[in-house]
């Protein structure tokens, strides 16, 4: 253990590498707070799923009604290629988020609005499907078995808290009201 | 010489007269105490108490507030790693670096359980990259042979994760395993670490060539190239420990080449573009060879007959044997390189490979033709005298080499 250094002695590096580690902890938390304190919310619609697909071990597997969007919103200067970035503008409807269309680079929106980044799935003549890492929600435990049973019957509403710079996180799912 | 021999039987040269007590003590303190072997039991002790810790913080974790979590989180980290120095500059090795690698992996945890409790998680590798990146830096500012496997089995891990998880190969992963975890090995060449570092390689190698859907012949392009570097690397038991991962898949590929390449459908899943394919494999075959050359090692470029693509051939039950005949060449070439170098280990292996081969020779040339009480009786006493056989030799080769 000799020092490889005059400042860098092998204690303060080692102090470097945890304190690293730490901060890198840290800051994984901070973004997920400050989406939350600093986004705005908005709620989405799941479609209902497959219910032997929808929990997988300790998260439950979303589809939403913007991950199948129409090829019609597609807005870009070329054809949508797979694994593509997008830039997806929502509209309120009923309280509810839906596509309002789908752009290559970030369009200017009314403030109404909001934008989700997404990333292309797959495209073909009768759709596009989209990913917006916000497929996975993770459930408390034991919980996933009746969000599992309500999710197959009717859609859920997904609240997503989405931060000015973009980064969205899942903040409550629950049950459609009756 | 080891210090256990020393220990054991040093009393009884004493008492025959052959060293003196002083002579004895002298010898002892040639052989100190090994500090740096790798213990298993704290190993498995980090191993356990990080289990228990993370099974009791996990049942009651979602009833707990966030801050406390991410408190638990950072302090069971920075203690893991704070105990680990403490027990160092005591001079005990193990159980500091049990605990080191306590606090690695406890770091690895907190990243997955902090995205999962800001619902972050899903498609991001970040996390896991710099789980990786870390344990890079641990393994050099330790130099470590313990982290080093710790940061094998973590690159296995992410990427798994990455290509099976997130659809994505990690290149970040891939070129830290083989520029991190190989830099260190080739300035500090050791037997085990080389095994370890060629077995995580061949994984992300393997993952590559599946996420590429490639033909899984490429596999051998990457697999040989370990194998090259084995041919460079000064220390020999630590290249022959390299090289040992890439020739065991080598051999266990072409063993199933004679037992299923009789199909040309199989044989036909194997074929890669030729020009492409022979031009790369030549050129990591040039390069193994100038290594070997390099070092003084040319016999050993029989390790290559495995890499004979004879996969190309349409000759169905002409492949087959075919394939069968080079592999009783290589068996044959490891039994004699073990007799000129009067290793006695490598006789044993190349015994093993040489009865292997014939058993599948045997099975696959005979199946057919015979009835299968008799298939077992000739089997049996075909392997049996050829055991016999070798082991004859085994036993007149390395007695008249041994001097008297």
């Amino acid at each position: 253990m000799s020092p490889t250094g005059t400042f860098f002695t092998h204690r303060r590096l080692i102090g470097l590498a945890v304190g690293a580690q730490m901060l890198f902890l840290l800051a994984v938390a901070a973004a997920g707070y400050a989406t939350t304190a600093l986004g705005r919310t908005i709620t989405l619609r799941t479609t209902p799923v497959d219910p032997r697909d929808l929990l997988y071990g300790d998260y439950v597997r979303l589809n939403y009604t913007i991950s199948q969007v129409k090829p019609t919103l597609w807005h870009g200067p070329e054809a949508p290629k797979k694994h593509q970035p997008v830039y997806v503008v929502l509209h309120a409807q009923n309280g509810v988020y839906e596509a309002a269309g789908v752009y290559a680079t970030e369009p200017a929106v009314a403030p109404e609005q909001a934008i989700l980044r997404g990333w292309v799935m797959d495209s073909w003549r009768h759709g596009l499907r989209l990913r917006y890492n916000l497929e996975r929600y993770y459930v408390p435990e034991n919980s996933g078995q009746t969000l599992e049973k309500a999710g197959a019957r009717r859609p859920l509403l997904v609240r997503v808290s989405v931060a000015p710079w973009g980064q969205a996180r899942i903040t409550k799912v629950e049950e459609l009201p009756k | 010489m080891s210090r256990n021999l020393l220990e054991t039987d040093g009393p009884e040269w004493v008492r025959k007269g052959i060293i003196t007590p002083e002579q004895h003590q002298q010898l002892l303190a040639l052989y100190p105490n090994e500090g740096k072997v790798v213990g298993l039991l704290p190993l498995l002790g980090s191993l356990l108490v990080g289990l228990s810790a993370l099974s009791v913080v996990a049942a009651n974790w979602q009833g707990l507030p966030e801050w406390l979590r991410l408190l638990l989180l950072l302090g069971s980290m920075g203690g893991a790693y704070a105990g680990g120095e403490y027990f160092l500059a005591r001079r005990n090795e193990s159980l500091g670096m049990g605990l080191i690698g306590l606090g690695l992996i406890l770091f690895g945890c907190g990243i997955i359980l902090t995205s999962q409790m800001y619902q972050l998680i899903g498609y991001d590798a970040t996390g896991l990259l710099a789980w990786a990146l870390a344990g890079t830096a641990l393994t050099y500012l330790y130099h470590s042979r313990f982290l080093f496997i710790l940061m094998a089995c973590i690159g296995g891990i992410v990427q798994g994760y990455s290509t099976g998880q997130l659809g994505g190969f990690s290149y970040f992963t891939a070129a830290l395993t083989v520029f991190g975890l190989g830099y260190y090995w080739w300035r500090r060449p050791d037997a085990l670490l080389g095994t370890v570092l060629a077995t995580g390689l061949l994984w992300q190698a393997g993952l590559l060539i599946g996420h590429l859907h490639a033909k899984i012949t490429w596999f051998f392009i990457p697999a040989m190239l370990i194998y090259a570097v084995g041919d460079w690397q000064a220390d020999r038991s630590a290249g022959r420990a390299l090289q040992a991962p890439p020739i065991v898949a080598a051999f266990l590929f072409t063993l199933g080449l004679a037992l299923y390449g009789e199909a040309d459908t199989y044989a036909g899943m194997l074929r890669p573009p030729f020009l492409a394919y022979i031009g790369a494999l030549l050129l990591v075959f040039g390069l193994s060879v100038a290594g070997k050359y390099q070092r003084g090692r040319v016999s050993s470029a029989t390790d290559w007959l495995l890499l004979l693509p004879g996969f190309y051939l349409h000759g169905g039950l002409a492949l087959a044997i075919a394939t069968l005949v080079v592999l009783y060449a290589y068996s044959g070439t490891v039994l004699w390189r073990a007799h000129q170098e009067n290793n006695a280990d490598r006789v044993t292996l190349g015994t093993v490979l040489f009865i292997v081969t014939t058993m599948v020779a045997y099975f696959k040339l005979t199946w057919a033709f015979m009835d299968k009480s008799l298939f077992f009786l000739l089997g049996g006493a075909l392997l049996l005298s050829l055991s016999w056989y070798l082991r004859r030799k085994n036993a007149q080769s390395l007695s008249s080499k041994q001097p008297e």
